[in-house]
């Protein structure tokens, strides 16, 4: 039952050179690196030209000196596309994307929350995952923020 | 009838205490049968009262800012008007301390209840209980008047505002029922409003609104007012039986042995509420607009054409 | 009548678990709604960086009571994908015969909450009663109601015996008759028909914009199914059909879980008449190779994503998961304003919120070694203080 669809890797390059390298690692798994400037317009470009019109993730990860963000988008071809991009730790700021893609109006509130990374232009990026007293200015994804371990078997110390 | 009897009448049976167990007992009936038709095994008998004497017993808690003295009355003033109305209803034969007219009256202590419900939801100070008081008011404007008019149709047949005319009336020309099906049924719709049971239970809708006007009755005030609205719907299905169902005679005897004329009645009485009680087993609750649309456009209709019939009926000199 | 707001949560009767929104309407007309989903947070994705493989499997198994084979299957295909490992065909069998057990016990729940929220208790009780023949069966496969603890990272840790096997298939029987029940009921029914018709309506481009997942997008047409589409598991051995539905309400989205539960029924059956030989389970090495994988799933509620980044060691270094719940909620709050007060227990309970799963993010750090005992405001500060000190520290 599998419809073995996807994008040929040539057509992610062509719409997606422009902004960054792209690396395909089958027809259904395409990545691109764009710089946080050229993040809305790579974007916009991705869901014209291959159309990918279902948002699927904004995941984040603390890679140490920046924290990168993955848009995961698909469409009826049912390949995931991730424009990615890099945001240096000590500013992480980037454009919001809930215009261009309106469930980020939440997913973006809730990276805020873990890792604090700020979007520009987001409408209300008030607090949506962390507690009301939970303290400002702390983000607990981030992998500075330490979770004492107590004495649990198989569990690292402080990650 | 002397004093002592009188407050015999007025207190114990068929008065207060008979129409508090009978309240009891059908709210028993009520929660038993849909339990059973939910695959349920339902309380037993005497859960109503335990549930009374328990919620008697409980703190009384005031919200901040909310009217404790119209809390702590309203519910004793729907009570009474209950029990006011129920007193005027010829249960036993003819009601003692009924008088012509007393038909309207008894409508009107029956509406009593739900106004009262309007006062406790504004004097408990809460988003929830506001808007549930003025749900239960939108309510009685839609099924309150085709209610009257279901009733009216009885009165003008046997030519009589008394509930005692009315009855007698029937052991000679037949059973309103068969004569005046619709108003039945559009008094069986109001009657299930009123009560604010499934699929009208639009004032209280828990899952929106906690329990509408209601949330913050606690304690001895709650239960007073759920034992009003339990012995509302004794009266109602009383009412009905009366009206429609004869009352307490029987097809040979018009005026039977007072135990029989209560026994028949409150037999009469059960039936009506059984079809009330699986009607709110069967569906779901409906919103306020469409509630409102069915008012207008199927119930008042009905209730204005039976009145109609029974008008050209009667001034045609048709029985 | 100005407006006014009507908080709904975090304890409410509508809601099965807490959420806060603040509605604001104007009489019975919902203005505009402000959602906060703190409530059920409990720092899921931090911990399993500090857990082997082995341990996140039953910590991602806590995440909810009725997804949870959703997020542990997930997960652990991911890993076997990043370790390149491939579990016996009769494990995946056994996986994918769990989902849609799960699906189906979910999607009978989800009946029975529908019903409730529109006060209609009958159905409630009729379809909980008959849940409990699916709970019977999971509880004889696995040993529990709810997480079933049957995952692990190489295949499953139980079989199935021929007598579980056979006890299912009658109950199946039994089952197939009732659904068919329910769908006349949800079609017919008039107070069904009158509260869930044309409310909480999402248009086709509507769904897709705003991420929808799951049976609520399929309601509105979008053909999207992760079984289908991104197969994994038994799934590319079964035939089934996706349900969609056009009208874009709450009463599509009640059609398309009731025939939904109708094709789990034939995809349990069709697994266990060709259920293959062999061992449960693959040897699976303790540590993953460096990888990057996007793990997806069909959870009951919709598309369930895992990112998940291994580095060579026995725990992740980074586990991101996006529930089918947080992806509808965009959908609700589009779909509430303009609608009634009394639409709002119905729209909410339509995409079949789970809300542990949507606010399982980060936090929690609860031992006290000190014997005393805190008030709340004690506690509370507590907690401030320490968190502000590590900032400090750091």
């Amino acid at each position: 039952m599998s419809l073995a669809l996807g994008i040929p890797a040539s057509t992610v390059s062509s719409a997606l050179r422009p902004f960054g390298p792209v690396e395909s690692a089958r027809a259904t798994r395409h990545h691109v690196l764009v710089d946080p400037k050229d993040l809305r317009e790579a974007l916009g470009a991705a869901r014209r030209e291959l159309k990918l019109d279902h948002f699927v993730q904004l995941a984040t990860i603390d890679v140490g000196d920046a924290f990168e963000l993955r848009y995961i988008l698909t469409g009826s071809h049912r390949a995931l596309v991730s424009v990615r991009t890099r945001l240096p730790r000590a500013a992480p700021h980037v454009a919001s994307v809930h215009d261009l893609l309106p469930p980020a109006g939440l997913y973006e509130r809730q990276v805020h929350d873990l890792f604090g990374v700020v979007f520009d232009g987001h409408p209300g990026l008030s607090r949506l995952v962390l507690a009301e007293d939970w303290p400002e200015g702390v983000h607990p994804l981030r992998k500075d923020f330490l979770v004492e371990a107590a004495a649990r078997p198989g569990a690292k110390g402080g990650t | 009838m002397d004093a002592l009897s009188t407050l015999f009448y007025a207190l114990v049976f068929p008065g207060f205490l008979f129409l508090a167990s009978l309240a009891l007992l059908f709210q028993y009936v009520d929660r038993k049968v849909v339990a059973r038709v939910q695959g349920r095994i339902g309380p037993p008998l005497l859960q109503p009262l335990a549930d009374f004497v328990k919620l008697l017993g409980k703190e009384v808690i005031s919200p901040e800012g909310s009217d404790s003295r119209v809390l702590s009355a309203a519910p004793l003033v729907a009570l009474a008007a209950v029990f006011a109305a129920f007193l005027l209803m010829p249960v036993l034969g003819p009601s003692p301390l009924g008088f012509t007219g007393d038909l309207p009256v008894a409508l009107y202590l029956l509406t009593l209840p739900t106004v009262i419900m309007l006062v406790v939801g504004f004097a408990s100070k809460s988003a929830y209980t506001s808007l549930g008081g003025a749900r239960a008011v939108t309510l009685l404007f839609i099924y309150e008047v085709p209610f009257y008019l279901a009733l009216l149709a009885p009165a003008i047949a046997a030519g009589s505002w008394s509930m005692g005319a009315i009855v007698e009336w029937q052991s000679a020309n037949g059973l309103l029922v068969l004569s005046q099906p619709l108003a039945l049924a559009v008094a069986l719709v109001g009657l299930q409003a009123k009560l604010e049971r499934a699929p009208f239970d639009i004032a209280e809708a828990e899952t929106e609104l906690i329990a509408g006007p209601w949330t913050e009755l606690t304690g001895r005030r709650l239960a007073v007012m759920r034992l009003s609205f339990d012995a509302a719907l004794v009266a109602g299905c009383v009412l009905v039986a009366l009206l429609f169902l004869g009352g307490g005679a029987l097809p040979g005897d018009p005026h039977p042995y007072w135990l029989v004329a209560v026994a028949v009645v409150l037999l009469k009485a059960f039936l009506v509420a059984l079809v009330l009680i699986v009607v709110r087993a069967a569906f779901g609750r409906l919103r306020v607009d469409q509630f409102s649309s069915f008012g207008w456009r199927v119930l008042a209709p009905a209730a204005v054409l039976q009145v109609f019939v029974v008008l050209v009926t009667v001034g045609g000199g048709w029985p | 009548m100005a407006e006014i707001m009507i908080p709904i949560g975090p304890q409410h009767p509508a809601l099965k678990e807490p959420v806060n929104f603040k509605v604001f309407a104007e009489g019975e007309i919902i203005t505009r709604l402000e959602l906060d989903l703190s409530y059920n947070h409990r720092g899921i994705e931090k911990a399993a960086e500090s857990r082997d493989f082995t341990r996140v499997v039953p910590l991602l198994e806590r995440i909810c009571g009725i997804c949870s084979h959703s997020h542990t299957t997930n997960f652990v295909k991911g890993v076997e994908e990043a370790m390149g490992v491939t579990p016996p065909p009769r494990a995946q069998y056994i996986r994918t015969l769990i989902a849609e057990l799960e699906r189906l016990h979910s999607h009978m729940l989800w009946l029975g909450v529908g019903g409730h929220e529109i006060g209609f208790n009958t159905l409630l009780m009729w379809t909980w009663r008959d849940r409990e023949d699916i709970q019977d069966t999971l509880e004889e496969m696995t040993g529990n109601r709810v997480n079933y603890g049957t995952n692990k990272v190489g295949g499953v840790r139980r079989d199935l015996t021929q007598d579980q096997i056979d006890r299912a298939h009658k109950r199946f029987d039994t089952l197939e008759e009732r659904f068919q029940g329910y769908a006349e009921m949800a079609t017919q029914n008039p107070t069904i028909r009158e509260r869930f018709q044309g409310v909480g309506k999402l248009t086709r481009e509507q769904a897709l914009a705003l991420g929808t997942v799951g049976p609520t997008a399929r309601a509105s047409g979008v053909d999207s199914d992760i079984r289908r589409d991104d197969p994994y598991c038994a799934y590319p051995d079964v035939k089934f059909q996706v349900v969609t539905e056009e009208s874009g309400d709450v009463f599509g989205r009640t059609l398309v879980r009731v025939r939904e539960m109708m094709e789990s029924l034939k995809i349990c059956r069709q697994l266990l008449a060709d259920l293959p030989e062999g061992p449960i389970a693959a040897k699976a090495p303790r540590t993953a190779p460096k990888a990057d994988v996007i793990s997806r799933y069909e959870a009951p509620r919709g598309e369930l994503v895992h990112t998940i980044l291994t580095d060579g060691s026995d725990h992740v270094a980074r586990l991101d998961i996006r529930t089918p719940t947080l992806a509808n909620w965009t959908s609700v709050a589009a779909s509430l304003p303009g609608a009634h007060l009394a639409d709002i227990p119905v729209v909410v309970a339509a995409i079949d919120p789970c809300l542990s799963c949507t606010s399982r993010v980060t936090v929690v750090d609860i031992h006290g070694r000190k014997p005393a005992s805190y008030s709340w405001d004690e506690l509370r500060a507590w907690g401030i203080d320490r968190h502000a000190g590590r900032r400090r520290r750091s």
